[in-house]
């Protein structure tokens, strides 16, 4: 008992250490493309694709998100569903967003997709069904914090005074950018939790997992809300 | 399908792992996420890790920086003197000022326009090094020093005319008078 304890505080602190190593890029974007959307007047495809998949990739707060997402999802076909429901949801929040120019306070925003982190590892560990008799809806929960997730990035794309010329296309592009930049590390993940489903420490390992999800979240929370208070 | 097949973990098991998450968040923001992402550092540890650093450094770098005055060991004075240049003779006109000592000053010919050089020279320097600040042919100038380095500090004036030309010069700052030299 307490040995595997040690082994799971041994492993918790390797991973939050990594999840904390990134937190420059968090979801600021870097100077160098800010100058570019300051500055850019007009349609600019292949560069607003390449920000929004960059962002994904870099953005390790979806990609927790998404760990959580796909961790019990055993057949493509389900991955492939609930990713649609993520994406629809961004996709709506991130076009509404920019083109009605909603503001959304950043910090508030990435303060709730922490809790997504968090509600995702809590479910996972079956806690719904634990705690409370019942199994809220896992595909409505993905749809409604894919929609909190495209206020985060559409807030962080308004951050920048884009151009209104070639606006939609743009942001169309972005989005586009987003999806392929998810796809690409989605495919990794995959591939990570599929070989790692193999062995018997998967399901040995995935409390652990999970409450190290949780705990990421509850970090994200925790830098967010503190940003919220002093920033 | 609404539900994945995810195991439902027991009460202990669940407790255990919720408050292990929080414990684990709570460490990581007090010692290291908060200090390096705010400088705000409760326990110490992220001073002891070099992690405060990270937001300390731009904060100075965003505050503008006064500039540096060093100790000043003269008072804050006013003066206006009057300056006769004989023609076709050349005179020197200084003040002694510390590094970093300010001086603001307005001088006007009479009438007719003098050739200057405006420089400064280092206390106890024997080499003959002078830094020029200003070198032109004028009837005024006005303006303000800060000086480079400790030292005698003020006005060469040539009078390339055939009459002697009377200048007024004001002054003001952290300085003493030399007076005329030569």
């Amino acid at each position: 008992m307490l040995n595997s304890l040690k082994t799971v505080f041994g492993l918790m602190t390797l991973i939050a250490g990594m999840v904390i190593s990134i937190p420059l890029f968090a979801h600021g974007v870097d100077d160098a493309t800010k100058t570019f959307l300051a500055g850019n007047e007009g349609v600019s495809i292949i560069p607003f694709l390449y920000i929004g998949a960059k962002h994904m990739v870099t953005g390790y707060d979806h990609l927790l998100f998404l760990v959580g997402v796909i961790f019990f999802l055993y057949r493509s076909k389900d991955v492939l569903i609930y990713v649609s429901f993520f994406t629809l949801g961004h996709s709506l929040t991130l076009l509404f967003g920019v083109l009605n120019d909603t503001h959304v306070n950043a910090y508030l925003i990435d303060a709730i997709i922490g809790l997504s982190i968090v509600y995702k590892g809590f479910d996972n560990l079956g806690g719904f069904k634990r705690v409370f008799g019942f199994q809220p809806n896992t595909k409505a929960a993905v749809l409604i914090f894919g929609l909190f997730h495209g206020f985060g990035l559409a807030t962080k794309l308004q951050e920048f005074k884009l151009s209104s010329d070639g606006l939609v296309e743009n942001i169309l592009a972005f989005n586009v950018g987003v999806e392929i930049g998810q796809f690409v590390a989605l495919l990794f993940i995959l591939l990570a939790i599929n070989y790692w489903r193999r062995f018997d420490s998967f399901l040995r390992f995935s409390t652990m997992t999970n409450t190290l999800l949780m705990s990421g979240g509850l970090m994200l929370v925790g830098y967010q809300m503190t940003g919220y208070f002093v920033g | 399908m609404n539900t994945t097949e995810m195991p439902v973990q027991s009460a202990q098991t669940l407790i255990k792992s919720t408050l292990a998450a929080g414990v684990l968040a709570a460490i990581m923001l007090a010692t290291v996420i908060l200090p390096a992402e705010y400088n705000i550092d409760p326990t110490g540890i992220g001073s002891a890790l070099g992690l405060t650093e990270l937001n300390s450094q731009e904060q100075e770098i965003a505050v503008p920086e006064v500039v540096q005055r060093g100790e000043q060991s003269f008072a804050y004075r006013t003066d206006t003197t009057t300056i006769e240049v004989p023609a076709g003779r050349g005179i020197e006109y200084k003040f002694q000022l510390d590094k970093y000592g300010h001086l603001e000053y307005e001088w006007v010919t009479e009438s007719g326009e003098l050739y200057f050089d405006f420089h400064g020279e280092p206390t106890g320097d024997t080499t003959g090094y002078f830094e020029s600040f200003a070198i032109a042919t004028a009837n005024k100038m006005s303006g303000s020093l800060t000086t480079p380095f400790d030292g005698s500090h003020g006005w060469y004036w040539k009078n390339n005319g055939q009459e002697s030309v009377k200048i007024t010069l004001k002054t003001k700052g952290f300085y003493e008078v030399i007076g005329l030299k030569q």
